[in-house]
């Protein structure tokens, strides 16, 4: 096994880790968790494809931390989204914020 | 010195397995943000194995550092913990569920992985933090640039969202 095999599968834990929290949580904060889980796969993925080949190494730590400035974004946002969805449901689990069935 | 490397990289994997393991099944939710923010230090020690001493000081400041805090805000804020929301064990059929699109992703990814193995390299390129500097700075100035505009706009509207309901009341 080459070590790119290695990091790549441990990157691939991540992505599932992440798919099994995003289907099995019922609340937003479990699933902001998971989502944090999968782009940490992806960060890791990229920066092991470009530090053990022969591809730009610079590229893939930019684009690594470029993934990283994203997903401190969209923690942000899904924070300031659940505390809006907090208040005017009163609870955040999933199952309930819905209207559309009434 | 090989030896060694082997070693951490073990350790690193387990600390990603259990934490990653509590993050997802704990039903407390702030057990699960620390069982997050113990698979986020494992992958710092990942990237130190593959020579970006630079990415593992990041990953260490914007996820530690920034995103846990904000998770730990989210659980704060909407008191998620108190109402044990997560408390009841998940239906079966949603658990059977989650575990058939694991294995349906789980499965064809690591079979194109382990029957198409890409020999890489033996040891990692080593670049310098110049090198870095320089790229943000020349090559993908328009990206460095672009990253920024995203973070002021997801500050303010965050800000904007959380204001909204205090100026109506």
């Amino acid at each position: 096994m080459s070590p790119l095999l290695l990091y790549q599968l441990v990157a691939l834990l991540l992505l599932c880790l992440g798919i099994f929290g995003m289907t099995q949580r019922r609340s937003f904060v479990g699933m902001l968790i998971s989502v944090e889980l999968m782009l940490n796969g992806a960060g890791l993925s990229i920066v092991a494809s470009s530090q053990l080949t022969e591809a730009s190494a610079v590229l893939g730590q930019l684009g690594a931390l470029l993934v990283m400035g994203l997903a401190a974004a969209e923690a942000t946002l899904v924070l300031a989204i659940i505390v809006v969805v907090s208040r005017r449901f009163g609870t955040t689990k999933t199952s309930e914020v819905s209207t559309l069935k009434e | 010195m090989e030896l060694m490397a082997k070693i951490s990289f073990v350790i690193y994997a387990l600390i990603i397995l259990g934490g990653g393991l509590v993050a997802v099944t704990s039903q407390s939710l702030v057990r699960a943000l620390v069982g997050l923010i113990s698979t986020l230090l494992g992958v710092a020690g990942m990237y130190m194995l593959l020579a970006t001493p630079f990415m593992a000081f990041m990953q260490i400041l914007i996820y530690v550092g920034a995103v846990a805090v904000i998770v730990f805000f989210a659980v704060m804020l909407t008191r998620a913990d108190e109402g044990g929301e997560e408390a009841d064990p998940a239906p079966i059929r949603q658990s059977l569920g989650s575990l058939a699109a694991v294995a349906a992703v789980g499965g064809v990814l690591s079979w194109v992985l382990l029957t198409k193995p890409v020999q890489g390299l033996k040891v990692p390129v080593e670049v310098a933090v110049e090198e870095l500097g320089k790229g943000l700075m020349e090559s993908y100035f328009v990206a460095f640039e672009l990253i920024s505009v995203i973070l002021l706009v997801a500050m303010s509207g965050a800000v904007l969202l959380a204001w909204e309901r205090r100026v109506k009341k």
